[in-house]
């Protein structure tokens, strides 16, 4: 069953156009200039009940624009969209019963009351049946071990517990769909971890589907099976994560540990990106080289005691990817 | 899980669809209005000082009034206790918004800055929601002053409880809806925050003076533009004895800004255009 659909989604913005300084801005005043900025241009994908899509992007490429009309919040230009069979802008109060949002920049939760104060108005806002209401919220606070921060005031937790009490605000009402603008920004590893387990076990086992934005590479790797990478408003690859690893996989690592120092080391599409003595971190080319023929090189002149071939992290795969994109654009 | 378990389960757990809309409205609208106040007494003392201060502000105008009518009986057919009554539905009608809806006086700045997104994400009527999320500590000063003013030189029967009553919701609802229709120039015009506040304060400050020192186009003005009027006549027109015709245009104004306020509101959030500023519910 498709939990969003979208088709040739569109949001054009008016941006005023006004020069540096106090001259720009008189300039402006007395005859202000236009021009159309295409936040989104045209996307049309769809997701499946239950899918973990990551959508990706640089900074600016439209991520944030998509999730906020798909959650009801931005009218678009031009397109469809459906999200668990309704139209998110003329449908939004009916829609937002049965998804959960949570910007990582935006906080729902009252700064000044505990988490369980807003906890109570939620229930409020989702009309929640008290006994219902009672025995999820005390679910969600078993699992987020949210019990110790209860009862004090949200100013006073830390970035990391306020994000696990903001998601667990957001998944009161047992959404289908959670649309998720960079959850883990701002969060140190070890709470970034546990943020992503939750969310995992809420797909798992409550089938809920899971869109989210994220700059992020642990996020995509550990919460998403799918990814959709937008640029300039436009999507450039929609596929499965692993697939995207190999497509824009066009290095490789590879950690060495040979005999003897083997001096000046000079192949073709080989870089030397960290050595120490006989030991050496290699990063291969895989578009000009074969680890296969950089091996073969190697073994022909000196002996290998040790040696590990890898894939380079996530981060890299998506830097890489954002890098490809901008080298495009600096050729057109 | 299967789709038809999860389905099951969120409508399960939510009554939305259930009947007793109104009511779980209303139990939303007071759910907020707690957290609302329970947010302001976190800081006990300010809290109290906020509210003492604002209730001697008032006071320190009521002395001035003293002062006139000590040297002048009358103003232009106004007594003291006109004036009294003025100043009593001014703040009182001014304390319910900032109490009850106290972002009505600050959308112009949510709107620009982008910050209905949290709104819009919940299923209750964006205005509504966004109006009653914040309080004002201060206005507190204003209702108690405004409850205390009647107390003092109000007709305090049942008849006058009642058209004090109706003075202060008529006031109230200009107030509102007049600061929604000007927050709401924002979604046209970009930062309107300047040009919001002097519209407000400008009804602010003329609902604080006897509508009978303004004559010609200021008084066309006052009961037009900026229907200052509607709230500052209230002693002599509602509460002293009921001038028909005044009771009309005044229901007719809060009506008016009402149902405009409304559609120009909802009107609008077609053009938000939302925004990358971080926020935090206070």
């Amino acid at each position: 069953m498709r939990s969003i659909q979208v088709e040739q989604l569109e949001k054009v913005f008016q941006v005023k156009k006004k020069q540096a300084g106090l001259t720009g801005s008189l300039k402006a005043l007395f005859k202000p200039q236009f021009t159309d900025k295409a936040a989104v241009e045209g996307i049309t994908f769809s997701v499946e009940q239950g899918e973990t899509v990551a959508f990706l992007g640089p900074n600016g490429a439209g991520k944030s624009t998509t999730i906020k009309m798909l959650t009801g919040i931005l009218h678009p230009s031009s397109g469809t969209a459906e999200v668990l069979g309704c139209c998110p802008w003329t449908e939004r109060s009916k829609l937002a019963y049965r998804i959960g949002s949570v910007f990582g920049q935006k906080s729902q939760l009252w700064y000044h009351l505990p988490p369980l104060d807003t906890f109570e108005l939620m229930s409020r806002i989702y009309e929640l049946r008290r006994n219902d209401y009672t025995e999820r919220r005390d679910s969600l606070i078993e699992r987020f071990e949210l019990g110790p921060y209860l009862h004090t005031p949200v100013r006073k937790l830390s970035l990391g517990e306020r994000m696990r009490c903001e998601i667990a605000a957001s998944l009161l009402h047992r959404p289908q769909a959670l649309f998720l603008d960079e959850p883990t920004i701002g969060l140190d590893a070890v709470v970034k971890q546990r943020i992503r387990e939750l969310i995992v076990e809420m797909n798992r086992e409550e089938g809920t589907t899971i869109f989210l934005t994220s700059h992020d590479a642990g996020d995509v790797e550990k919460l998403c099976d799918r990814a959709i990478v937008i640029n300039h408003g436009g999507i450039v690859f929609d596929g499965q994560v692993e697939f995207m690893k190999q497509q824009f996989l066009t290095h490789k690592t590879v950690q060495l540990v040979l005999e003897n120092d083997p001096g000046q080391l000079s192949l073709d599409g080989v870089a030397v990106l960290t050595r120490s003595g006989s030991r050496l971190t290699l990063s291969v080319d895989t578009g000009h080289t074969t680890i296969e023929s950089v091996m073969s090189a190697l073994m022909s002149s000196h002996r290998i005691v040790d040696m590990t071939v890898q894939d380079p992290p996530m981060e890299d795969i998506i830097s890489r990817m954002y890098g490809t994109f901008r080298a495009k654009e600096a050729v057109m | 899980m299967s789709m038809a378990d999860n389905n099951r389960y969120t409508v399960g757990i939510s009554e939305h669809d259930q009947p007793g809309k109104l009511r779980r409205l209303i139990r939303f609208t007071t759910a907020s209005w707690r957290l609302n106040l329970a947010g302001a007494m976190e800081f006990r003392l300010s809290f109290l000082l906020t509210v003492g201060t604002m209730m001697v502000n008032n006071i320190v105008w009521i002395i001035f009034w003293d002062m006139y009518f000590q040297r002048f009986s009358v103003l232009n057919g106004w007594t003291m206790q006109d004036v009294m009554m003025m100043w009593a539905a001014a703040a009182g009608g001014f304390g319910i918004m900032s109490i009850f809806f106290g972002n009505a006086t600050r959308l112009a700045s949510l709107i620009v800055t982008g910050q209905l997104d949290v709104y819009l994400a919940q299923p209750k009527p964006v205005l509504l929601n966004v109006l009653i999320s914040r309080m004002s500590v201060s206005a507190i000063g204003d209702l108690l002053f405004a409850i205390f003013i009647f107390l003092a030189f109000g007709n305090v029967t049942l008849l006058g409880t009642i058209k004090f009553t109706a003075a202060l919701l008529l006031s109230a609802l200009i107030f509102i809806f007049f600061c929604v229709i000007t927050g709401c120039l924002s979604f046209w015009l970009g930062n309107t925050e300047g040009l919001s506040f002097q519209l407000y304060n400008a009804l602010l400050t003329f609902a604080t003076y006897p509508t009978g020192i303004f004559k010609g186009f200021g008084r066309l003005v006052l009961f037009t533009v900026i229907p200052a009027g509607f709230i500052s006549s209230m002693p002599v027109s509602l509460i002293r004895e009921i001038d028909l015709n005044f009771l009309f245009g005044a229901v007719g104004m809060a009506s008016a800004l009402c149902v405009g306020g409304i559609l120009i509101f909802y009107k609008g959030l077609r053009r938000y255009t939302s925004g990358n500023m971080i926020g935090l519910r206070r």
